[in-house]
This record gives structure tokens, C-alpha cells and sequence, in this order.
């Protein structure tokens, strides 16, 4: 039976499956294509038609060489996953953790290709949103795997997980005339419009000049996201001294020490005798100590976990670093630039390790999170969301705006501006606006939300409150185009939400009458929770560890100081916007 | 005697059929330098060699199908990769139909695809003939089957 082909890809011109790489100013780009073929025997050329929407072309075009690399057939899943990969991910080659090479020629090529052909750009034909690249083959080779099938473009359009499977039933459907049968029911219940190639391929891919000025106006390649999450910390094998300094918050410190094991020997400092006594005994501490003075003086110990009001971690760390001793300080790092500032300085002049202590960057659900954004899940990562605080009346000097360095947005937005920097990327600026104080028994504010924007084309909106309950809401979620992420708190998995409908989705999309349709969909019927295998849920025992280790191998954390001073100079533009109720650039 | 386009090729590739009618004249050409060009305005290329027949035909009436070939069509791609059509009709052993619009689609192939040309590039011995696609056909009952590659002819 024929059918009529209702897209370009129906007119399987699309053959064999290859990865174009080239790079540009040492960043090497690469693209999925199968739409790359010789043009001519003698000199032999080939064409590849690179989307203009993606890095390559950049790269192809101001480069002017590439390579092909034919993949086997073996690689459908490296081909798959380069296909799902976002559009203007950086770096595609780490994310798949494929190995570019770069030989005499100066071509990042592929190991492992069926083929590789080196090329160089002749010509240019522009033929609306692709442009055709016609190049002269430099040079080929023909690589071990030489034997097996290329990689076709038909293996690859369906992700099934069970290929060989699919291919059976497919086959017995076909030759049956089954598949015939099932595509006239489905027709008559759902009958299509009638074919329209150009306006079908155009609606799902086709980009006009004026949609590519649109699409290209944030990058092609998104360049915003510096840090990332690192993977989970080493154990520790030295034995060490560390002292806990305060004996408020530094007890949650206390216990994540203490479960990194007996190669950590506890110190508790504290002023108020009894308090630092009882604390100690609590977490069987090797020593006691009663004011910051004595702790930095003492051989025993290392290195120092410091829980103070915010406007004494200068101080302190200054007092550690005269003492050669390393320091883990709670965030944020000061209450104002200068004293991060100066606080780096003196840890870098007496060769000491200065980490703030921020939790994001190990908490195992960003990790999960960063991972699936680089894969592609959600697409093109659009619009952040954190709700951040919950019912809180602080005292003493947390209800202090001079001595805590502001209210809600330095204490617990800090947290979410390095989560923002961790899924999305640097933000380029801010606005800040807040609702009435509800809370007057502390001078700084009680809530605060803040929109952010980036060049590269995201947005985020954060709202951090000591006076608002949060409900059952997750607390961090980043949306795109192709999916939602949901993060909670102290979880140790994400909720993620396709924008692909999923079986059950389809399958209930069939039930007539539509009002039966709506009782039964649900939006957790969408919903694929994601399990991390780290436990370690609010990242607080590997951000201890990594302490730990750094100390113990002599070696700069996986995030320095200037990390956390970054965090701050976003909470104080904030604050700035705030103030005057414009949006202040970063 | 093993086309040059098998032995000398540096790309494998899928193995199409270019079919081409000018006026009573009609000619089928076995290629594999095809391939897609964008998705809007929707189009697609093929690259034909000057001296062949189809080049000929194609000058005069820039209309061709493209018939993309299974793995079970080796004997057509090495019939009408072998002959040239200016001594042999190659479509008279062709199971070819005429869509409505009259182009000459073929029987069992994958796909069959109509198109015009719009833009012509010379490239020396080949001409690259750039062509807006106007319909496709898919054939259900090889819908299993896996494309003709060229190296399927070497064997």
C-alpha cells in the first residue's frame, strides 16, 4: 500500500549517520547529520548542509574545514543522544564523553568512526535556512571498525529501547498487512489533512530569515553557565583536627563532621561555657575551647568550621589564616565585597584553604538536574523558579541588618542564586522588588523577589520569604522547551515533567467523552521522578567532605571562595535594586 | 567492471534512482550523490555527472523523481547504474506508475519523490542540481527494509 509522504523525512533521503566537528577559536562544535554525501569523484567533494541555527555553522564557516565522521552502527546511542542533546549546549563532547582529536591537519575528528573525512570548505550555496557547504576532501581514513554497517538515519528516528524488538513486530506487522490495517482505522478515526511537504517540514523545522534573526539573537551557543556541579567527594584518609566553631548552626556542622568518621577529630568552640561543654559532650569531642583565641593556637587543630554572625567571618578568618589554619565559613562569605575581598587575600598570602560552606553545589538533585539539562531533557532551559524560605521570625543578630548583611534574600537567596548559577548560568541583571513587611521585629526585609535576565536568553525569578508558608511547592524549577524540572528540598530525587506526552497521556487522549478525559488526565501522569543515588539530599555531608578532603590533599576546593564572593556581588546589586527600584546590571 | 562510483567513493552512502522524462524520452540513473538541501524552502540535491544521459534530459525538462531504493533492489541499481540510456530504454524493465501530476514514481522503492529544479551549480565533471521537493510516496509494504547502500553493490 503507498501513503503520501507528509515530510522531508519521508522522502528517506536522509541516509547515513555521521557527526560533523569543526572548531572555532579552540571550541570544537559538533552536529548529528545525516544528510552529508560526495558530490563529485574527481577531486572528490562532498556537501554537508549544516543547520544555521546550531554552533557548527559558525564554526564550518569561519573555520572553513570540518570533518565527517561515519558512525557504525553500533553507535546509535551516541547518535541518539546527540540528536536529543539541546541545541546550544557547550562542550557536546564532554556532556557524551566521546574523545576529540586534533592531528597535523587541524580538524577535531572522532575516535572510533566507521570513516573520517577531512575537509575543506570550496564553496557556499545559500539555499534558505541551511546553507551548503561544498568541500574538497583532504584527506580519509578508514578506521578498525571497517567491516560493520554504517549507521542509518531510519535507526535512529525511533527511541526505542528495545530495538531488535520493535524491528520484529514491525517486520511480522508489515508482511501481515497488519500495519496497513491499523494505519486505515487510525485514519478513518483521526483523518489527516492532505499531504503539504513544504508546510508540514516548515512548521516542524523550517526557519525563515526572519525566525533565524530571532532564534540567533541569544547565541547560538549558550556561554552563560561557569559552574558546575562536581561529582560526588572522595572519602577522606588523613586524620584530621577540625574545630567547629559557634555552637548555634555549628552543630549541624558538628554532625556531618562526625559522620565522616574517625580520621576526623572534633573540636567545639564556643562562648558560652556550658552550651560549648554540652555540645562537645554530645558529639564526643577530642577538645573544648572557649573563645576563637584559643582554638587557632591549639597544634591539634587543622582546620576550622566557622558559624558566625556574618559580619565576623572576616575577622575569623583572618585570625585562622595568622594561625596557618584552613577555614570552612558559612555563607554568604561577608556582608560586603570588601571584606570577601580581603578575606581571599589572606588565606591566599598564608597559604591557607578558604571554602564558604554552600550546599548547592552539592546537592545531589542540581547534580541529577545539570545532567539532564546537558542531555537535552528539557531543551532549551527558559525561565528558573525558586521559592525559598518558609515561616521564619529570626532574633538576635540574624534580626540585625548591619551585623547579618540584610534580611531573607542574604541569608537563604544565596542559596538560589548559586542554584541559578549552577542549572542556568551567570545572570547579566536584576531587579528587585518586595512586598510590605510583615515582619518589623527585624530591620532587615522579610521577603524579597527578584527577576533576573540573561543575554543568552533565560530568565529567573526568585522569591525568597520569612513570612510566607511555601506550601507543597518544590523549590527550585527550571522550565523549558522540551520539559520541566521540579526540585524540593532535602530530597534526594527531581520530578521531571516531558513535554513528549507519555503512554498513559496518549493512550487517555483517545477517551471520548471529553469530559471523561478531563476527570481522568492528570499531571503526574506526565511526572518521571528521578531517583539520585547519592543520599546525601541537602548536599551538606558532601560539602563537609569536600572540605575535609581539600584540607587533607592540600589542594584548592572543588568551589573557591571566589565562587561564593560572585554569590554575594548578585545579592548586593539586588539589594541595590531594591533600593532604587531599577534593574541593575551584574 | 566496478562503477567508479563504488570504488572510488569516500563517503558510504544510500543508493537513490533518478528518473527523469522529457517529452516521449524517459530515463532512469542510478546515483548516490543525493541528498537533502533545507527545510524551507523545502528541497533536496542531486549531482549528475555532465556526460550522462539523465544530464541531457534534465536540461530540458528540470523536473526528476528520486526513488529511494531497499536492499532488496540491487539488481536495479546495477542495471540502471551499468547502461546508459542513450543506448537502452531502462525504464521498460522499471515497475514505474505515473502519479497524477506525471511523474514516474517507482514500485517497491522506499520512497518516491517528485521534484523541480530551481537552482543548478556546476561543479566540473558534475553538475549539482538543487530542487524544491513537490510529493513523496511511501511504500508500506517495504517500510521494514533498510536502505540500498553502496556498498551492498560491491558485494
Amino acid at each position: 500500500m503507498r501513503w503520501p509522504g507528509r515530510t522531508i523525512w519521508d522522502t528517506r533521503v536522509q541516509g547515513v549517520c555521521g557527526i560533523i566537528a569543526a572548531s572555532v577559536d579552540g571550541e570544537v562544535h559538533l552536529f548529528a547529520s545525516a544528510t552529508f554525501a560526495q558530490v563529485s569523484l574527481d577531486p572528490p567533494k562532498v556537501i554537508i548542509n549544516p543547520n544555521r541555527t546550531y554552533g557548527i555553522e559558525e564554526a564550518v564557516r569561519l573555520s572553513g574545514r570540518f570533518s565527517i565522521n561515519v558512525l557504525p552502527k553500533s553507535a546509535r546511542y551516541l547518535m541518539i543522544n546527540l540528536m536529543k542533546m539541546r541545541r546550544r549546549q557547550p562542550e557536546k563532547d564532554k556532556v557524551l564523553g566521546i574523545r576529540i582529536i586534533e592531528d597535523d591537519l587541524r580538524i577535531p575528528f572522532l575516535e572510533g568512526n566507521l570513516r573520517t573525512v577531512f575537509c575543506e570548505v570550496e564553496r557556499v550555496v545559500e539555499s534558505g535556512d541551511r546553507r551548503l557547504y561544498i568541500a574538497r576532501v583532504l584527506d580519509f581514513r578508514i578506521n578498525p571498525l571497517a567491516g560493520e554497517l554504517p549507521l542509518l538515519f531510519s535507526q535512529v528516528t525511533v527511541h526505542s529501547k528495545y530495538p531488535t524488538l520493535r524491528h520484529v513486530v514491525r517486520t511480522s506487522l508489515v508482511l501481515t498487512g497488519a500495519l496497513d490495517g491499523l494505519k486505515r482505522v487510525k485514519q478513518k478515526l483521526r483523518p489527516s489533512p492532505p499531504a503539504n511537504i513544504p508546510k508540514a517540514t516548515y512548521e516542524m523545522a523550517g526557519c525563515t530569515e526572519q525566525e533565524m534573526t530571532v532564534v540567533l539573537k541569544p547565541g547560538a551557543v549558550d556561554r552563560s553557565r561557569i559552574l558546575r556541579p562536581p561529582g560526588s567527594p572522595r572519602l577522606i584518609t588523613k586524620t584530621l583536627g577540625i574545630c567547629v566553631v559557634g555552637t548555634g548552626w555549628g552543630q549541624t556542622h558538628a554532625r556531618y563532621l562526625q559522620m565522616l568518621g574517625p580520621n576526623v577529630r572534633i573540636f567545639i568552640c564556643g562562648q558560652n561555657r556550658e552550651k560549648t561543654d554540652r555540645i562537645a559532650r554530645v558529639f564526643g569531642a577530642a577538645g573544648v575551647f572557649y573563645g576563637l583565641e584559643q582554638a587557632v593556637a591549639d597544634s591539634r587543630v587543622d582546620a576550622l568550621t566557622l558559624a558566625l554572625p556574618h559580619h565576623l567571618h572576616k575577622s575569623a578568618v583572618e585570625m585562622a589564616a595568622a594561625h596557618q589554619k584552613h577555614a570552612l565559613v558559612e555563607k554568604p562569605i561577608a556582608t560586603n565585597l570588601a571584606d570577601a575581598d580581603a578575606m581571599i587575600n589572606t588565606a591566599r598570602q598564608a597559604g591557607v584553604i578558604l571554602m564558604i560552606a554552600e550546599d548547592m553545589h552539592f546537592r545531589p538533585a542540581i547534580r541529577e538536574a545539570v545532567d539532564l539539562i546537558d542531555r537535552g531533557a528539557i531543551g532549551e532551559p527558559l525561565y528558573f523558579l525558586a521559592h525559598a524560605g518558609g515561616v521564619r521570625r529570626p532574633s538576635g543578630w540574624a534580626a540585625d541588618k548591619e551585623r547579618m548583611g540584610g534580611g531573607v534574600l542574604v541569608d537563604i537567596g544565596v542559596h538560589y542564586v548559586r542554584a541559578l548559577r549552577l542549572l542556568m548560568g551567570e545572570p547579566d541583571s536584576v531587579y528587585a522588588s518586595s512586598a510590605m513587611q510583615i515582619n518589623t521585629k527585624m530591620s532587615g526585609e522579610d521577603s524579597v523577589q527578584l527577576m533576573f535576565s540573561s543575554r543568552f536568553g533565560w530568565q529567573g525569578h526568585m522569591l525568597a520569604s520569612w513570612s510566607t508558608q511555601r506550601g507543597h511547592l518544590p523549590d527550585i524549577v527550571v522550565a523549558g522547551e522540551r520539559g520541566t524540572l521540579h526540585l524540593w528540598p532535602g530530597a534526594h530525587y527531581l520530578d521531571y515533567y516531558p513535554v513528549e506526552p507519555r503512554l498513559a497521556t496518549k493512550l487517555l487522549s483517545f477517551v471520548r467523552p471529553y469530559s471523561l478525559q478531563e476527570r481522568l488526565m492528570r499531571p503526574t501522569l506526565q511526572r518521571i521522578r528521578k531517583r539520585c543515588a547519592d543520599k546525601d539530599a541537602t548536599g551538606y555531608l558532601g560539602e563537609m567532605k569536600e572540605f575535609v578532603a581539600a584540607v587533607a590533599e592540600g589542594r584548592e576546593p572543588v568551589t573557591p571562595a571566589e565562587d561564593a564572593r560572585r554569590d554575594l556581588q548578585i545579592i548586593l546589586r539586588s539589594y541595590e535594586s531594591l533600593a532604587d527600584g531599577t534593574t541593575h546590571s551584574i | 567492471m566496478i562503477s567508479p562510483y563504488i570504488s572510488t567513493s569516500v563517503i558510504e552512502s544510500t543508493v537513490g534512482l533518478v528518473i527523469v522524462k522529457a517529452g516521449e524520452i524517459r530515463n532512469a540513473m542510478t546515483v548516490s550523490f543525493y541528498s537533502e538541501v533545507a527545510h524551507h524552502p523545502t528541497a533536496l540535491w542531486i549531482s549528475i555527472a555532465k556526460s550522462s544521459f539523465t544530464h541531457e534530459l534534465l536540461r530540458q525538462q528540470p523536473e526528476f523523481t528520486l526513488a529511494v531504493l531497499n536492499q532488496k533492489q540491487i539488481n536495479i541499481a546495477n542495471t540502471c547504474g551499468s547502461v546508459s540510456g542513450r543506448d537502452q530504454d531502462k525504464c521498460s524493465f522499471l515497475d514505474l506508475y505515473e502519479t497524477p501530476q506525471g511523474f514516474l514514481f517507482l514500485r517497491g522503492a522506499l520512497a518516491s519523490t517528485s521534484s523541480r529544479v530551481r537552482d543548478s551549480v556546476d561543479l566540473g565533471e558534475h553538475t549539482l542540481f538543487i530542487a524544491n521537493i513537490l510529493e513523496t510516496e511511501l511504500e508500506s509494504r517495504t517500510s521494514h527494509l533498510r536502505q540500498l547502500l553502496l556498498s551492498d553493490l560491491k558485494t
